[in-house]
């Protein structure tokens, strides 16, 4: 019984994810509540720059590498995780609420009948190790404080920026490479093709800016001046389900409800009277920036910072002045 | 158990599916149907294809057959939406088909009845002249009995779906001077190359319900066929009216309990946000009360309309309780609209917000069905008879 | 094309929600078809009319039939409610056992779900259940074509800043996202022939379930509290004339909240 903190590390390109650090972060700091060891599980083919990635990180790094492995599927990840978990028990086992964690945990969970809390904001253990999970219900109108039972591993999946990444861990992990048999049959789906959205920006759900406009925009080739504000930011750019609907912005980018919800460190709302359905999406957002014309728009309930003007003249405005200012430090 | 107020899960399921369908096909183009002012056939087209248009006719002319609360939950519904379509759709369901599905002979079902129910022709109702509106023995238009057939002649006036009318129930009298009781319904087309048919008049503007497409029917002697006599016998048009009208005080009722009801929702989610003098306007007395009132006159006004709809559907006779409810329900809903425009404070006054929406389309309702003094004097007079 | 949807009939999202105690919510009276339901709906229609077959709504709500009501209106064939009072309070997992109860002798080609239900927002019922089934599953499609001689599925499923497209053999279980169709709004005739429908309700003896493997005593992770949503402080309104105003918040958003 390895009585172990376990987080599923996810990587593209080579590169680590933001979540894996995120989670191994506070892992690492609930290791010193619990004097359990951190472990990153990294699954793959190739992954020399990965684990170099996270050495840093935890204290040790399972890592299984085959070349079903890549790119991800869960019947592969299921296949090599399951014999691994019943082995090691590990007492925790965290991933991000991601198209990846969404979509093998509550599997694994399933086959080894333990507790699972998806999409957490919020996650503490105990000395004894016994983890609390908080996650939104109803879009968030209420939270909901978790516990487990005896079974083990406890896991959850984690939403992005619920943990910062500590830098300096201090850790240099041991690297455990462990054999690794797949059954090809058992793999049933098969990846044939990842089709990158355009642009360079990160997706909304990672973004640890997010400026996004609402049907104040008045047109989708409005949406040119909320880019070139991200551009300055290095920013991703949202909306509302209303644009989505109009056809004015892909379906990807939609904050809310029936979209995507996102935990940004800033979020700007321009021309976004703040709906039920989007404000669901953003109320783990850090800081939150409303400008709208109507003064008793509902987003500026929401938000920290409020302006009542146009956002034609504003936006603009914000884009130049933040060049001045980012240019002047260099 | 003799007193049941309780919908069943059945109905409580056609309602949720009426709202929903509101919601996805209306709501959202309910602004740009008010502001443009023209008849949306894109939209009719879409929602005659789901086939509420025959929702009280018999089910093998396309119909659905359903009875009268089952109606009702649907008018409550729909009028939630534009208040302009709501009235294009009840004019197509209700007054301009009624006739012809009760008195029209099968030729005149299939030809006329079956498209209706589709949405491919437009029918309309006539009573209103420029003389005559809630004084029904005041009609002019007159019909005279020749071979074959009659002649119309006249002009009807605020004829809902007039301009795009393809048919129309005509009150007619045989003879100004039997008063009431000549009065008769007759189908008239409109008129094409190879039929006599009423022309389109002049097409009115209107302060509400600006979708729907509202104007004048000429009559100039229009000859129609004997079995274009829509009744059992003559003289009996001012009873069969009478009966109509049952269903058509109770369904405006129920568009007065649906606009109140958004104008008040929307009031209460301004109130609970608008911040005056460092509160929410909510928490103050004098705004709290507009609601108290409203909810106590709403609650009472939505029971008396449902009961009437179970006195219709029972065949129970209830003109005069169909007069009060109609009469209460919108006054209610005059004190909605007039409320919450209140509450808006000067942002009613713009059109950015849909408060004025509400205001100007309620304002139908007191002349739609019989005019509000009238109304009351009929039902005074009933009352001091004893 | 025999295929099972799986439905639930949720709080709208305009539906208050309010804590009644620690461990008790009060959820006002406004339901809807779950909305990611009634995409997965939608998309078993749509295969029935290109490849015949039979569309199945299947809920494990004890309370509400609504959904599958819907599922009805909107075309489905029959309608399954597994009804026990047993069920309430269970877990994702309890109701993904029981569903694969029910499942497990019948024939199918095809489970829809959705992504996830609007209540708690788990999105775990649908992908358990493949796992008790042993069915591939593919999570948030947004893309679905079905090759049917070859009894598989090319599917597309969003991922991060993409798009993943996948082939998939069936049977499989499918949960779907929003942009793979739009649902129709039901005919009346249908309306009504689901005002009318009758629905077969099953009970857990029947599917051969002992109630200790669901409801409260079967739960692995439990609600302890209930919380309201952490509260933000009071908007501060930058109300200098422009442009004075973008230059306060840019100066507030570093030296206030430290963001940029």
């Amino acid at each position: 019984m390895s009585n172990e903190i376990w987080v599923l590390a996810e990587h593209q390109d080579g590169k680590v994810k933001g979540i894996t650090f995120e989670l191994l972060s506070g892992g690492v700091e609930f290791s010193k509540k619990t004097g359990q060891k951190v472990a990153a599980l990294l699954l793959g083919y190739g992954l020399e720059e990965a684990t170099k990635g996270l050495l840093p990180f935890a204290d040790k790094i399972y890592l299984l590498e085959h070349p079903l492995l890549s790119p991800y599927t869960s019947d592969a990840y299921e296949s090599a995780l399951l014999p691994l978990l019943k082995d090691h028990q590990p007492s925790i086992f965290l991933g991000g609420a991601t198209s990846i964690g969404k979509d093998l945990f509550p599997r694994l969970a399933m086959r080894l009948e333990t507790g699972y809390t998806p999409d957490c904001t919020e996650l503490s253990v105990d000395e004894e190790g016994r983890l609390t999970a908080k996650r939104p219900l109803f879009g968030g109108k209420v939270f909901a404080e978790m516990v487990f039972s005896g079974a083990r591993p406890q896991m959850a999946t984690v939403r992005n920026h619920t943990f910062l990444i500590h830098e300096n861990l201090g850790k240099s992990a041991e690297v455990l490479s462990l054999p690794i048999q797949l059954d090809p049959s058992s793999i049933k789906k098969k990846v044939i093709k990842v089709e990158k959205s355009p642009g360079e920006r990160v997706d909304i759900t990672e973004a640890d800016i997010v400026v996004a406009a609402g049907r104040g925009i008045k047109g989708p080739e409005n949406f040119k001046i909320i880019e070139e504000l991200a551009n300055v930011l290095n920013a991703s750019v949202g909306t509302t389900r209303a644009v989505v609907d109009e056809g004015w912005r892909d379906l990807k980018d939609q904050i809310g409800k029936s979209g995507k919800n996102i935990s940004a460190r800033l979020y700007m709302a321009f021309g976004i009277s703040g709906a039920i359905h989007h404000v669901l999406g953003i109320g783990t957002c850090k800081t939150i920036v409303a400008v709208d014309t109507d003064p008793n728009a509902l987003i500026f309930n929401y938000a920290d910072y409020g302006i009542v003007g146009d956002l034609f003249q504003i936006v603009p405005a914000l884009t130049e002045e933040l060049k001045k200012i980012l240019a002047s430090e260099g | 158990m003799a007193l049941d107020f309780t919908f069943t899960e059945e109905q409580e399921f056609f309602r949720q599916t009426i709202r929903d369908t509101v919601n996805r096909m209306i709501m959202p183009r309910v602004k740009e149907l008010d502001e443009k002012e023209e008849f949306p056939w894109d939209l009719w087209r879409e929602f005659a294809a789901l086939g509420y248009l025959g929702l009280r006719h018999e089910e093998k002319y396309g119909g659905m057959g359903t009875d009268t609360i089952t109606q009702m939950i649907f008018y409550e519904e729909l009028a939630r939406g534009s208040c302009g379509f709501f009235m294009s759709v009840t004019m197509q369901i209700l007054m301009g088909t009624y006739f012809i599905g009760r008195f029209g002979n099968e030729e005149i079902k299939q030809r006329i009845l079956v498209p209706a129910i589709k949405g491919e022709k437009i029918g309309t109702i006539c009573f209103t002249e420029d003389q005559s509106g809630s004084d029904l023995a005041g009609t002019r238009t007159l019909a005279t009995k020749v071979d074959g057939g009659w002649r119309i002649n006249g002009r009807k006036q605020w004829i809902t779906n007039g301009p795009i009318a393809d048919f129309a129930t005509v009150m007619a009298t045989i003879d100004p001077k039997l008063g009431l009781k000549g009065l008769n319904f007759f189908l008239v087309e409109r008129k094409t190359k190879d039929r006599d048919g009423f022309v389109s008049g002049q097409r009115l503007h209107k302060l509400g319900s600006r979708c729907s497409v509202t104007g004048e029917l000429v009559f100039d002697n229009v000859f129609i066929p004997d079995e274009n006599f829509l009744g059992e016998e003559i003289g009996k048009g001012v009873q069969y009216a009478g009966e109509i009208l049952n269903e058509v005080r109770v369904m405006t009722g129920m568009s007065a309990l649906a606009i109140a009801k958004e104008a008040m929702e929307d009031a209460r989610q301004y109130a609970n946000n608008r911040i005056a003098f460092g509160n929410p306007i909510s928490k103050y007395q004098l705004i709290r009360e507009k609601f108290a009132k409203f909810w106590a006159w709403y609650e009472a006004a939505r029971t008396f309309l449902y009961k009437c709809a179970w006195m219709i559907q029972n065949n129970l006779p209830c003109i005069n309780e169909c007069m009060l409810a109609k009469y209460h329900a919108t006054e209610m809903c005059m004190y909605a609209v007039e409320e919450a425009m209140r509450i808006y404070g000067g942002n009613a006054f713009c059109t950015e917000y849909p408060v004025q929406r509400y205001w100007r389309d309620a304002k139908f309702l007191l002349y739609g069905g019989g005019t509000h003094e009238v109304l009351c004097d009929y039902l005074g007079r009933v009352y001091c008879k004893g | 094309m025999e295929i099972f949807v799986l439905v639930k009939q949720v709080p709208d999202p305009e539906a208050t929600v309010k804590i009644k105690t620690d461990t008790e919510l009060e959820i006002e009276n406004k339901y809807f078809t779950n909305f990611f339901d009634e995409i997965a709906i939608e998309e078993a229609l749509r295969l029935k009319e290109k490849f015949g077959g039979k569309v199945t709504v299947l809920t494990a709500d004890p309370k509400r039939v609504d959904a599958l009501r819907r599922g009805i209106s909107m075309g489905a064939d029959e309608a399954i409610q597994i009804a026990d009072p047993a069920l309430e309070g269970s877990d994702p997992f309890a109701i993904a056992r029981v569903l694969a109860a029910y499942l497990k002798d019948k024939p199918f080609d095809l489970i829809l779900a959705g992504r996830q239900a609007m209540d708690d927002d788990s999105g775990i019922v649908g992908i358990a259940l493949a796992e008790a089934l042993n069915l591939p599953h593919v999570h948030s499609i947004i893309g679905l074509e079905v090759d049917i001689s070859r009894k598989e599925a090319k599917v597309i499923r969003e991922v991060e800043n993409g798009k993943e497209h996948l082939i998939c053999p069936l049977p499989a279980l499918f949960t779907c996202q929003k942009g793979l169709n739009t649902p129709r709004i039901p005919l009346v005739m249908n309306v009504m022939k689901a005002m009318k429908a009758q629905i077969k309700k099953l009970d857990l003896v029947s599917l051969g379930i002992e109630a200790s493997k669901v409801g409260s005593p079967a739960i692995q992770a439990k609600v302890i509290r209930y919380l309201p949503p952490p509260k933000r402080p009071p908007v501060k309104m930058i109300k200098e004339e422009f442009p004075d105003n973008v230059r306060t918040l840019v100066r507030l958003l570093r030296e206030d909240a430290k963001v940029i």
